[in-house]
């Protein structure tokens, strides 16, 4: 559809109470666009008091593993300029005791669950969804193949291969929708999004936080414990917005954004470009009612555009050199 | 890291009512050296604060700095014209800070009448002890979180919506270190509220030339019967005041000031070694199951 002139918005079209802003991702419907990113939102619990969490487009719960992990040694953030390091080094208490502290809290406020997992290896990864296979509650796993905290040796989100076998073995073992979430610590996300897709992914969710660094001279020393970190928030929102920008014109599988989304502005900044949903990571940390408000604002954004669907503006960005018509985008099926 | 039953308790106050809320500075003066007072127009929060808890603050609309801080509760206020039917029984907080990095050095532009963005009162707040003699001990801003504390426990002000009943101790002394004189603001708050205050600088500008351990140690053992230690300030100090106290068979609780990216438990950044009853430690978030631990039971590494 193509865009119309702000002003002209037709009011037939674009009456905000009738946004329809439900989303498809493959097998996986959800009420609404905005999630919560991993790592960012807790187990979700943590922000009963200031989201109503079963309002939410899904919750993405801090990431497990199989083990408990400690995490990593203070000082796990810093701050940057309009950004956040992070290295906390996936502190977590293991699968078994998610499923049975977390995991009922979360599926009995109703908000679609997407478990993020992350292993060291393939194997690990398939026994995370073997564990999971069946738990009741639980929409659709997150590969978390991007962790920057925690690679040793191998990272198997930086090689399209690896990326292909961890989404295949989990493919095989697994009945739930997967995502993959990417790091754009590569040279080429595109190929890797191609690898995730080839080995079944459902979906792609861009990006993880980008590796930095963050140096007290004074002291001679790293200011995270742990050395190198993620970065996150809004500085990294146009590396983010590019990631999407290269993967929808290389797979035809979903995207969900993330990457400095601190507004509605930002959020269809990531729907034009071709983003079917969002996460809201460290923007719940500055402001923790920050999802909602997001939620709440969105329908008067989309009916800016003069729709009344959320669907019909994804991936509606005109591409440098085309026409001025709306390219086509292979549709999320 | 296992906390559930932290979680379910604070989860349940934030419940009640979000707590996040954008407010009106209402006056920002200078209190001592590179620090400032702000107070902040909060019923709300200013009602339910206990001492030792803190509030997030955020300049609005700016991504630069990112994320809020938090400060310590340091003390409640009425207005004098205030709406007699208000349920709150405050409605004002303040706020004390020093002058450090990028937040409070643009929280210093911030004008009366200016907006803030805070929420709160988060984390656990000091416990009140039964005991004759509470002893305070402060290094640098550390000062911050005990205010209020002296005051509930000298029975000059109550706290918490309902107050918070408060066992009453007979006397309240101030061990209060800085790096040198002009860095102590508000001791008046201190002494009018019944406090014995004693003061320790580095260059001996004021007081007495020294640390707080050496104005501990000035306290005759017999003024040390049925007291408890609450304490707040840089980690290295706490762990000494730690160790006094364990020498002296103390109970000492420590506010800890790790650094704090969101305040409410979910980003697992403000995580200090805390060892349970059998010996072994773990990582607990300091904003959702702190500030405030038992000295004894921090692993100071
Ligand atoms: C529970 C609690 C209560 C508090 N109460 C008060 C209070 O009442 N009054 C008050 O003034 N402060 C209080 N603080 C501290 C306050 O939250 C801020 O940390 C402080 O004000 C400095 O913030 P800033 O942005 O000005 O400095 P920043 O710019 O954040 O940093 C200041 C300095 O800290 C160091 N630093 C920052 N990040 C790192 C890192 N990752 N690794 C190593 N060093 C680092 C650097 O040396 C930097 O120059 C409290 C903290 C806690 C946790
Ligand atoms: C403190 C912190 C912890 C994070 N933990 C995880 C995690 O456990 N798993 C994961 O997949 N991503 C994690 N992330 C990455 C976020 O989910 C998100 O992809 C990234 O921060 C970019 O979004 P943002 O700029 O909106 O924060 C973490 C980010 C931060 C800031
Ligand atoms: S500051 Fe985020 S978990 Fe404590």
């Amino acid at each position: 559809m193509p865009q119309r002139p702000l002003q002209n918005a037709p009011s037939s079209q674009s009456d905000e109470s009738s946004c329809d802003l439900s989303v498809s991702l493959g097998r996986l419907k959800l009420p609404n666009p905005i999630l919560v990113a991993s790592g960012t939102f807790g187990y979700g619990r943590e922000m009963a008091g200031y989201v109503a969490v079963g309002n939410l487009g899904g919750v993405v719960p801090k990431t497990i593993t199989l083990s408990p992990r400690i995490g990593n040694h203070p000082w796990r953030t810093v701050e940057t300029a309009a950004g956040l390091l992070n290295s906390i080094g996936l502190d977590n208490d293991g699968v078994v005791a998610f499923v049975e502290k977390q995991l009922p809290w979360l599926v009995a406020c109703g908000a679609p669950v997407i478990v993020s997992i992350a292993g060291a290896t393939t194997e690990e990864f398939v026994l995370l969804a073997k564990h999971l296979e069946g738990v009741p509650g639980i929409a659709a796993l997150e590969l978390n193949i991007s962790c920057p905290n925690v690679s040793h040796g191998v990272d198997l989100g930086t090689d399209p291969l690896a990326c292909r076998l961890v989404v295949e073995g989990v493919r095989a073992v697994s009945s739930l929708p997967l995502l993959a979430k990417l790091t754009p610590n590569v040279t080429s996300i595109a190929t890797i999004a191609r690898a995730a897709a080839d080995g079944g992914a459902d979906a792609v969710t861009l990006i993880n936080t980008c590796l930095g660094l963050g140096v007290d001279w004074r002291r001679r020393k790293t200011l995270l414990g742990n050395g190198m970190g993620g970065l996150s928030g809004p500085a990294i929102k146009p590396i983010a917005l590019r990631c999407v920008y290269q993967v929808r014109q290389a797979v035809t599988i979903p995207i969900i954004g993330a990457g400095g989304i601190m507004s509605v502005d930002d959020c269809m900044e990531f729907f034009v470009t071709g983003a079917s949903a969002v996460q809201i990571g460290t923007a719940n940390f500055a402001e923790p009612v920050i999802s909602t408000r997001l939620l709440e604002a969105l329908p008067a954004a989309v009916a800016q555009l003069g729709s009344s669907r959320l669907a019909d503006i994804i991936g509606t960005l005109t591409l440098p050199g085309a026409s001025a018509t709306v390219p086509t985008i292979p549709s999320a099926q | 890291m296992n906390s559930l039953s932290s979680i379910s308790e604070n989860v349940s106050v934030g419940c009640e009512k979000a707590p996040y809320q954008r407010v009106r500075v209402i006056e920002h003066e200078i209190f001592a050296h590179r620090t400032r007072r702000i107070r902040i127009e909060c019923p709300e929060i200013a009602s339910r604060a206990l001492p030792g808890q803190f509030v997030m603050l955020r300049i609005p609309d700016r991504n630069d700095p990112l994320l809020a801080r938090p400060l310590a509760v340091y003390d409640t206020h009425t207005h004098l014209e205030r709406d007699r039917t208000s349920s709150f029984s405050f409605d004002c907080l303040d706020l004390v800070y020093l002058i450090h990095g990028k937040f409070t050095t643009a929280l210093e532009q911030i004008k009366v009448g200016d907006e803030l963005i805070t929420w709160g009162p988060l984390g656990n707040g000091f416990s009140l002890p039964d005991v004759d003699h509470l002893l305070l001990v402060a290094g640098g801003i550390g000062q911050t979180a005990l205010l209020a504390f002296a005051k509930e426990c000298l029975g000059v002000k109550r706290f918490g919506n309902p107050f918070r009943p408060a066992t009453l101790s007979r006397r309240t002394t101030l061990c209060w270190g800085a790096r040198t004189g002009s860095f102590f603001g508000g001791i008046e708050d201190f002494t009018s509220s019944g406090v014995d205050v004693h003061l320790a600088t580095l260059d001996g500008s004021t007081g007495i030339q020294g640390t707080v351990i050496d104005l501990l140690n000035a306290i005759p053992p017999s003024l040390l019967d049925r007291t408890h230690i609450a304490c707040c300030g840089p980690e290295p100090m706490m762990a000494a005041v730690g160790a006094w106290a364990t020498h002296h068979s103390l109970t000492c609780d420590v506010s800890l000031e790790a650094p704090m990216a969101c305040g409410v438990g979910i980003c697992f950044t403000c995580v200090a070694k805390v060892r349970d009853s059998t010996g072994s430690w773990d990582y607990r978030r300091t904003c959702v199951e702190g500030p405030v631990f038992r000295a004894s039971s921090i692993d100071w590494d």
